[in-house]
């Protein structure tokens, strides 16, 4: 099928300049005047205005004031906050990433096996991902709650000590993560797509050859999924990078700075101390550590992802 | 033989048994998903007392629905709502709609540039909005002083509803057999006619899961609509939440019958479209 596209656009690029190929480039681009509009105003000069406005000592009132890079400076040298917005944000993101993988794959796993109400399932543990995520932490915290909250009262009739989830800087961040693995139901049903395009007869061959229930998982399905896992784990830096509703909503960046996102750090320069060119000199390097890490996770994927019959795109 | 057939009916007990254990984890594991929200849902209809009580009870004594007239009061519920559904509607069909126009172009049309302006698209899929949260905001109030409406949360989407919307919406598309718009093609019909004659109806489950990922994107966002709306009669319910959280904070039982309201519209507007929702992101085959 794609080789047989490829083959009619070789043909059609040969008579390129022919009236029915110009009027469907004229309809594509109007078609995507929308996305081309924005891809410039909302996504691609507003980065390069990051980088820009990085450079400037701008309050809300004065114009701006170009400061060579004295911003990075002061981001690096005196900020009391940066340095552990940056540990704090990488910290929690590795683990909620780390986390929601396996809690989602695990699940998806199951729910790919014969069961009985498979959709409704399915259906249940995507409900937390459409709940707003102000609510989810504000409920969360009744349940975080020291005295009265389920978790401690669990945690009591297992004998073990009260902990203080959201008061306790060293329990912060765990207790975070759980509620964005909790929140992960969108990953379950990305990979429960992706194992519905494993071929069975890999799998079924594997255990003719005598290969059980583990081996065909390490050998069969991850090799098969990882381009998915990869495409999830992506997602799900992304989103636990840019963390900020639990520091807006519940904890304000504390106990301390146990909390101090980089993005609630950013919002908190811009909007309420009206910092804008500082505010984003955060941004740039936050822009810089999310590219990092992808570039990383790129540049490892081609030693553990595979791609069926090679590269199809 | 005989062997042989007993070694394979006691492999096929042996799967069986698998197969009952999963289930157990799968229904253990939805019931622990589930309990947040029904902790939540249970303080939220009792009295204060009785949520201070130990050991918590399972169920309350009292299904006290009038805690949600009372947080009613206080709590502008309906005008937050209406607030939030000026901002989504529009947004939500905007976004469909000019999400299916661009990926319709990525997905049948040919034209010079393509492979460049697709790169750019996909891209901009792992680029966090955060970033250009500043900027953004210089340009909505400085340069276009529209500080205090709702166009700046409006807006984006009228540019494509978002580059992994357009992806999914570009993979369905190509699953649709070429053949079906040659003959159109054949028999004269123009681009904008294949479009809306046979793509958009074969693609209306995928139109419904961009939709809904619309609307649970906006519905979820708390920071933008912090940052553009300062009125408290222009609150979201994502804002006024917030708000009243910081003003009740030990009222449990009034805070857990807001976060109910909050949760409500979202579980109601997933289950209607639930059917579609899950199949459809599951048939686009989400292959690279």
């Amino acid at each position: 099928m794609i080789h047989a596209n490829q083959t009619a656009q070789a043909a059609l690029k040969k008579k390129h300049k022919s009236p029915m190929s110009r009027k469907e480039a004229v309809a594509a681009y109007l078609y995507l005047i929308p996305a081309f509009l924005g891809l410039t105003f909302i996504t691609y000069l507003p980065l390069a205005g990051v980088f820009g406005i990085s450079f400037f000592k701008w309050d809300a009132l004065s114009a701006p004031v170009f400061n060579a890079g004295k911003n990075f400076v002061n981001l690096f040298t005196k900020d009391p906050y940066f340095i552990d917005s940056i540990k704090v944000t990488i910290y929690f993101s590795v683990i909620a990433v780390i986390g929601s993988l396996i809690y989602s794959l695990t699940i998806a796993m199951l729910l790919n096996r014969k069961i009985p109400a498979r959709g409704f399932w399915r259906a249940v543990y995507y409900v937390p991902y459409v709940l707003p995520a102000a609510a989810v932490y504000m409920g969360w915290s009744f349940l975080y709650e020291t005295n009265f909250g389920l978790f401690n009262y669990i945690l009591s009739q297992l004998g073990i000590h009260k902990i203080m989830f959201l008061t306790d800087s060293s329990a912060i961040i765990p207790s975070l993560a759980l509620i964005s693995v909790w929140l992960s139901g969108n990953l379950i049903v990305i990979f429960l797509a992706g194992l519905q395009n494993v071929p069975r007869v890999y799998s079924e061959a594997a255990e003719i050859d005598g290969a059980n229930a583990w081996q065909r998982f390490i050998h069969v399905t991850l090799p098969c999924m990882s381009p998915i896992i990869l495409y999830n784990t992506l997602m799900s830096l992304v989103t636990n990078m840019q963390m900020v509703v639990p520091a807006l909503t519940l904890t304000n960046g504390g106990p301390g700075n146990s909390s101090m996102f980089m993005t609630f750090l950013m919002y908190r320069y811009a909007f309420q101390s009206n910092n804008l060119g500082y505010a984003c000199a955060i941004s740039f390097v936050f822009f810089i550590l999310i590219a990092i890490f992808t570039a990383i996770l790129f540049a490892t994927s081609k030693t553990w992802t595979f791609y069926e019959g090679g590269d199809d795109r | 033989m005989i062997l042989n057939s007993s070694s394979v009916s006691s492999q096929a007990r042996r799967k069986k048994i698998a197969d009952i254990f999963c289930f157990a984890i799968v229904v253990m594991a939805a019931a622990l998903v589930l309990l947040p929200i029904w902790w939540i849902f249970r303080t939220s209809l009792m009295t204060n007392a009785e949520i201070y009580k130990f050991p918590p009870p399972f169920f309350p004594k009292n299904w006290l629905f009038s805690n949600y007239g009372e947080t009613l009061k206080y709590f502008k519920f309906w005008q937050d709502f209406r607030n939030t559904m000026i901002i989504i509607v529009p947004s939500v069909v905007a976004g469909t709609l000019t999400a299916t126009l661009c990926a319709y172009a990525f997905a049948r049309l040919r034209f010079p540039g393509k492979k460049f302006i697709f790169s750019l698209c996909i891209a901009s899929m792992f680029l966090p909005p955060m970033v250009t949260l500043v900027p953004l905001y210089i340009m909505w109030t400085r340069g276009l002083g529209l500080q205090n409406t709702y166009w700046p949360l409006i807006i984006p989407y009228f540019c494509g509803g978002g580059a992994f919307n357009i992806f999914l919406l570009r993979q369905f598309i190509m699953t649709i057999p070429r053949e079906l718009d040659e003959a159109a093609k054949i028999d004269g019909a123009g681009s904008f006619r294949i479009l809306m004659q046979i793509i958009i109806p074969a693609i209306r489950p995928a139109m419904i899961v961009v939709a809904l990922l619309l609307f649970i994107l906006i519905w979820n966002d708390l920071l933008q609509q912090m940052v553009y709306i300062n009125k408290p009669e222009n609150f979201t319910i994502a804002v006024g939440l917030t708000i009243f959280r910081g003003a009740y904070k030990s009222d449990w039982a009034s805070l857990m019958a807001a976060t109910c309201m909050t949760f409500a519209p979202g579980v109601i507007f997933y289950l209607i479209g639930q059917k579609y929702f899950v199949e459809g992101i599951v048939m686009t085959g989400m292959k690279n």
